[in-house]
């Protein structure tokens, strides 16, 4: 019975709640006003998505976050140079040889009586700062060739295909050890497919076979012959004997540390003459100087010879054979000089493009 | 009475005795500057905001010079007798003037402990850096890779080659092999060890240890590798009194 009038009471109660509710605007054209304003507030409030980030094992972690390297660039100018005849290496700089005394040092570990390998290859690294001209540009990774004046075994197998129209050129450029030499009926093989162009590493052309050329221009893209890569000119057999003996190179950028570059290459073997081996260096590095952004201070930083199977790797200094900073003057004159000596092959590129 | 008192406790207190030099110099500067006053004025009140300062310079934070002392004898790793060498303070404080190697540099001591013409006569040190090389050649036992396949007799330019692949530079005329030739390849001298001098500046001298190992071109002949081999022992490869057997302790690994 108490129950029953307690549930009594609870009804009237709600029953009374209810009118109260119906005295407040319930109305739906301000529910429809007060919804957009609330909408508006809603969309200005910018979502914080929060995402779970589970656990991701030590070495499938991003490399690049929160890991302190150290500078490529060593330098150890701060440390003693050594007085003593016998010193422990660590504490002092590093010492600098001269390309004979580090050939004669690699000869000595690479003796039969040691590692027997007397023929073993001579690496160069050359560790160059490749910051442009401003402090946040940098120069581009490049691949060059370096002609040098000793040729060896690089082990590599390049073909050249050479275009020329000349009977004479044409045997010259045989002479000279191109793969493949014709003029225009090799231009019309190449365009009907018989011959891809894609299996030779290297196009050389004279400039008297341009404006045929010009057609394979889509087909070549980039490897279309240019003066500025020096695969177009006149003097065809010295361009094929650059391009099958000379010293292929790549500077590549260090991946987390932009303004370190490193080229790796090889310039002879032990068993070579020693100033033949010198010789080699030097074009490499007066080569590579040419990249130099027009900056001051140095491009090139240091050169390492090396020979495998040792993991010696001994200094020498490229500032005899290169100017180690950057001159305003002579780059100029040499700036000159090349486009004096430029305009003919461009001509007659624009010759050939309007022609066509 | 009562005065006599005081004095004579004032008199018993002791002295502080530690000095301690204190840097509490601070540059500062104002960050307002006040205006200019008038002339024949007096000059305008300072407001709360022109006691803001700056700070431009904390000389407690600074870094400290170099200090000039004379050494009394020789040190290690800094120079010799009557030297006067230059450098940080606090290294000169806590390992050379509290030690009483070196003392402050006057004219005085340059002259009391400069070197006499006896001891200049009789050197004991070639230079500051020399006993380091020493104990440190000693300390090391140094793997000599020779063929396996090709004859070979040890020359002097075989160790040199083999410390500058250890990071040690020395000349070929600072070597001094052990009398009896060592010749090869032989097996049996695989990993036996003998000692070889070096001099340094034609002075001081040291032992090194050195042991044969025999390598070959070809991949597949090599020998197998001994996993930290220079921390077993050896045997001695001449049978000499000299030649004494190293024991694994105290050794540096050089690959």
């Amino acid at each position: 019975m108490l129950t029953l009038l307690g549930r009594m009471r609870a009804l009237a109660v709600r029953q009374q709640t209810g009118e109260a509710f119906r005295c407040l605007h319930l109305t739906a054209v301000t529910e429809a006003a007060r919804k957009g304003t609330r909408e508006k507030a809603r969309k200005k409030k910018v979502k914080v998505e929060v995402k779970k980030v589970g656990f991701i094992p030590h070495n499938q972690r991003d490399k690049k976050i929160n890991v302190k390297r150290a500078d490529k660039h060593v330098d150890d100018s701060w440390k003693q140079v050594p007085k003593d005849d016998v010193y422990v290496g660590r504490y002092y700089r590093w010492p600098v040889y001269t390309v004979a005394e580090a050939i004669q040092c690699h000869r000595e570990t690479h003796h039969p009586s040691m590692y027997n390998v007397p023929n073993a290859s001579l690496n160069v690294e050359i560790e160059l700062n490749m910051q442009g001209e401003k402090a946040t540009r940098f120069v581009d990774n490049f691949q060059r060739m370096a002609m040098i004046p000793h040729k060896f075994n690089h082990g590599e197998e390049r073909k050249i295909i050479v275009f020329t129209k000349g009977n004479d050129e044409i045997v010259e450029a045989r002479e000279a050890g191109a793969t493949l030499v014709g003029g225009v009926e090799l231009i019309k093989d190449i365009t009907g497919g018989e011959l891809l162009l894609s299996d030779y590493q290297f196009i050389i052309a004279h400039p008297n076979i341009l404006p045929e050329l010009v057609a394979l221009r889509g087909l070549m893209k980039r490897k279309f012959p240019n003066p500025k890569s020096e695969t177009l000119g006149v003097n065809l057999a010295e361009m094929i004997i650059k391009f099958s003996n000379g010293i292929s190179y790549s500077a590549t950028k260090d991946e987390y540390q932009q303004n370190f570059g490193l080229i790796k290459a090889s310039v002879g073997t032990l068993d070579m003459d020693v100033q033949h081996l010198e010789e080699n260096i030097r074009f490499l590095l007066q080569d590579v100087n040419t990249m130099r952004p027009k900056r001051d201070g140095r491009f090139i930083t240091r050169v390492l010879l090396k020979s495998p199977p040792s993991s010696e790797q001994l200094k020498i200094d490229p500032f005899v054979y290169i100017p180690e900073l950057y001159d305003k003057t002579a780059a100029k004159i040499s700036r000159e000089a090349k486009n004096e000596a430029e305009p003919a092959p461009q001509q007659a590129l624009e010759a050939a493009t309007a022609s066509n | 009475m009562i005065n006599i008192c005081k004095t004579q406790l004032n008199l018993l207190k002791s002295a502080n005795s530690v000095q301690q030099q204190v840097r509490t110099t601070f540059v500062l500067k104002r960050k307002y500057e006040p205006l200019l006053h008038k002339t024949n004025e007096k000059p305008r009140r300072l407001r709360a905001k022109h006691f803001i300062y700056e700070l431009v310079e904390d000389t407690q934070v600074k870094k400290r010079p170099n200090m000039e002392v004379v050494l009394k004898t020789f040190v290690e790793g800094v120079g010799d007798k009557g030297d006067v060498v230059s450098m940080k303070p606090h290294f000169v404080y806590n390992k050379l003037l509290l030690p009483g190697l070196a003392t402050y540099k006057t004219p005085e001591n340059i002259v009391k402990y400069s070197k006499t013409e006896a001891e200049k006569s009789t050197v004991q040190h070639s230079s500051a850096y020399a006993q380091r090389t020493v104990t440190m050649l000693e300390s090391i036992v140094l793997a000599v890779i020779m063929n396996k396949d090709e004859p070979w007799v040890l020359e002097p330019w075989h160790i040199k080659a083999s410390l500058r692949k250890a990071g040690f530079h020395c000349k070929e005329e600072c070597i001094t092999l052990p009398k009896e030739s060592i010749e090869g390849p032989d097996l049996l001298k695989e990993n036996k060890e003998f000692n070889c001098t070096i001099t340094i500046n034609k002075l001081e001298q040291a032992t090194l240890k050195c042991r044969i190992h025999h390598w070959s071109t070809d991949p597949s002949e090599r020998l197998p590798y001994v996993l930290e081999h220079w921390k077993l022992p050896a045997e001695p490869l001449l049978d000499r009194s000299q030649m004494e057997v190293s024991t694994t302790d105290g050794q540096q690994p050089i690959i």
